[in-house]
């Protein structure tokens, strides 16, 4: 819809609060063959019931689960269908239900919203959340083509068969609209590389010069390869709880808020509407940049995210993006989709997007710093554990345990690595609230999600 | 005669054996996948026939409530905002590109030879962008193009129409 009736914009309440007390995650690697991906799934869930300093034992969490949902986003790569089945068998949760979610790049944020409604609603106090993909078994070019079903078959995938062919055109409307440069994306994708060179499961970290980034081969104009996140196989999960279940398991709960928007798969029917605006945006604000680009949101920009920051924004009573939230994690697929959502989640006003990388406050030690989990470019796109393992990444900042879930040498041998000489942590100082962005599509599904700290 | 399910059975493997694609440090089996699909147009089968026949044709919404009554190119049967069926109109073979990339390295399956302009195109009446190819030139944002349709040996998909430089 192109406007709003009232209902549309009704904000979500939760009808009972919802915590995350755990968070679990495989190494991300690009071919997996030691495990099978109900072993890979087990190694998260183990990981979050063991090493989240949680109050019960696995096997008396295990007992006080009700409920579980499972991310996974194509049938293609598993070629399983009910893999959840398979998976909630194999993890010993018969005969509680479970549901699998299924919502493109975005279904990791898709599954920990369907918990937390599974968790406000009553139904469950303990809710697992895990996701997985193992895009591994196909060569890369038919896991592109793969995902590349996942523009429009009729009048889309033709044209390309591969993703970066469909966010390439944007990146170069978005230069053409607000100067962005090449050495801007080349930033990101040097920075969150780089951070991903302190993350134990990162798959592709490295400390790369703005050259390397710039010459390395191309896929679709300007979009390069160091500029595209990777397929991954791995897995990740998060326990969510009701308030009372939460103090149960932890002195250290986070209180969860997330909301969801969408838009046409096509980006070629996104057609020009008036920006809803975020708490901190003023009637009026957007007037001149209208002028100048009357077709916001065109391919410049994703509604679907802008809807869900401004649903979540409002339910977790956010008013200045960038002053309340101590770290955020972008779905950063490519460069460019990065660069987008700055303005979409108010990180920055729409056509000024650039300045919050160019300002530093996206660095480490800046205002707000974005994915120094190593994000997707540098640590995995392992697409139905993506969104639950940023929010484990959060989670972490949020309890001050970057150092132990990076740092600790045992990580580090799990991986089969060594831990660099040179790592440093990365944990914001006493952050109180984190976002993270679960992306799908060219911003067919966007969850926004903020995690605050409860103690 | 007996049925079937009256008879003793003696089963044989007519399958074929999966070939080890590495050993170590689990085994890996191949596992081939070869299938086809059909696929209908369904209501949009005009549009695919019209571009068989040199034309583009687009969906518009008639219906005088609707609350934002839009032309659609990619075409589709119902409108979405006031639920009516749309009306199919012939729209111009001639446009501007909105945006472009090159693509240089596709997925598997790719029809054209890599690499190619792939470009949004922006035509006038129309409240959508169209995304196509460009057979031959080179791409910048609000350049004009024109359509060119196959019109022979149609390959009975989006790629029956390309844009040349206008
Ligand atoms: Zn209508």
């Amino acid at each position: 819809m192109i406007t709003f009736g009232k209902g549309n914009l009704r904000i979500p309440k939760w009808s009972k609060r919802v915590f995350m007390v755990a968070g679990g995650c495989t190494p991300f690697r690009k071919y997996y063959p030691e495990y099978k991906l109900e072993e890979l799934v087990m190694m998260a869930y183990k990981m979050m019931l063991e090493d989240n300093n949680l109050k019960l034992s696995p096997l008396e969490i295990k007992d006080s689960i009700q409920f579980a949902v499972y991310g996974e986003f194509a049938d293609h790569f598993q070629d399983q269908l009910l893999c959840e089945s398979k998976i909630h068998d194999y993890l010993g949760l018969d005969p509680l239900y479970n549901v699998g979610i299924k919502t493109g790049g975005a279904t990791g944020g898709s599954a920990v919203l369907m918990g937390a409604q599974a968790i406000a609603s009553g139904y469950a106090n303990c809710c697992l959340v895990a996701g997985w993909e193992r895009m591994d078994e196909v060569d890369t070019r038919t896991g592109n083509f793969y995902i590349s079903t996942a523009a429009c078959k009729d009048f889309e995938t033709r044209m390309g068969r591969i993703y970066s062919s469909y966010y390439a055109p944007m990146a170069n409307r978005f230069a053409w609209a607000y100067d962005l440069n090449d050495q801007v994306r080349a930033k990101i994708a040097i920075k969150n590389r780089h951070y991903a060179t302190m993350n134990p499961n990162a798959q592709q970290p490295g400390d790369h010069t703005e050259e390397e980034v710039l010459s390395s081969r191309m896929s679709a104009y300007p979009l390069r390869f160091l500029e595209c996140c990777a397929m991954t196989a791995g897995s990740a999960s998060v326990l969510l709880c009701d308030e009372e279940m939460a103090y149960k398991l932890s002195d250290h709960p986070v209180e969860v808020f997330i909301a969801g928007g969408s838009h046409t798969l096509r980006v070629a029917d996104r057609r020009p509407m008036d920006i809803p605006l975020l708490p901190n945006e003023k009637p009026g604000m957007y007037d001149a940049f209208l002028k100048k680009n009357p077709r916001w949101p065109g391919f410049e920009s994703f509604l679907a995210a802008r809807f869900a920051a401004y649903l979540t924004y409002r339910m977790a009573g956010i008013k200045e993006p960038v002053e309340e939230l101590d770290l955020v994690e972008l779905h950063d697929a490519f460069t460019i989709s990065d660069v987008q959502t700055y303005g979409d989640i108010g990180l920055r006003p729409y056509g000024q997007e650039i300045d919050y990388i160019e300002s530093g406050d996206a660095y480490y030690g800046g205002k707000c710093p974005a994915n120094l989990s190593g994000g997707l470019l540098g640590t995995m796109h392992a697409v139905g554990a993506t969104g639950i393992w940023q929010a484990a990444e959060c989670l972490w900042q949020l309890q001050g345990r970057y150092d132990y879930f990076h740092g600790d040498p045992k990580w580090w041998k799990r991986a089969g690595k060594k831990k660099p000489k040179n790592w440093t942590s990365l944990q914001v100082k006493d952050p109180k609230q984190a976002l993270w962005v679960s992306h799908a599509g060219v911003g067919s599904h966007v969850t926004v999600g903020i995690l605050r700290k409860a103690w | 005669m007996a049925e079937n399910y009256e008879k003793a059975i003696k089963t044989k493997y007519i399958g074929k054996p999966l070939t080890l694609h590495d050993e170590k440090p689990a085994w890996v089996v191949d596992s081939p996948r070869a299938m086809s699909h059909i696929h209908t147009y369904g209501l949009l089968t005009p549009f695919f026939q019209g571009l068989t026949q040199g034309k583009l044709m687009a969906t518009k919404c008639v219906n005088p409530k609707c609350p934002h009554p839009s032309v659609w190119l990619p075409p589709r049967a119902d409108c979405p905002d006031c639920y009516e069926r749309m009306k199919w109109v012939k729209v111009p073979s001639q446009g501007t590109i909105y945006t472009f990339t090159l693509v240089d390295y596709a997925g598997i399956g790719v029809e054209m030879k890599t690499p190619y302009w792939q470009i949004d195109v922006a035509i006038k009446g129309v409240d959508t962008i169209f995304k196509g190819y460009l057979e031959y030139g080179k791409p910048e944002i609000g350049m004009k193009v024109k359509a060119k349709f196959r019109t022979e040996n149609p390959t009975h998909t989006i790629l029956d129409v390309c844009w040349v430089p206008a």
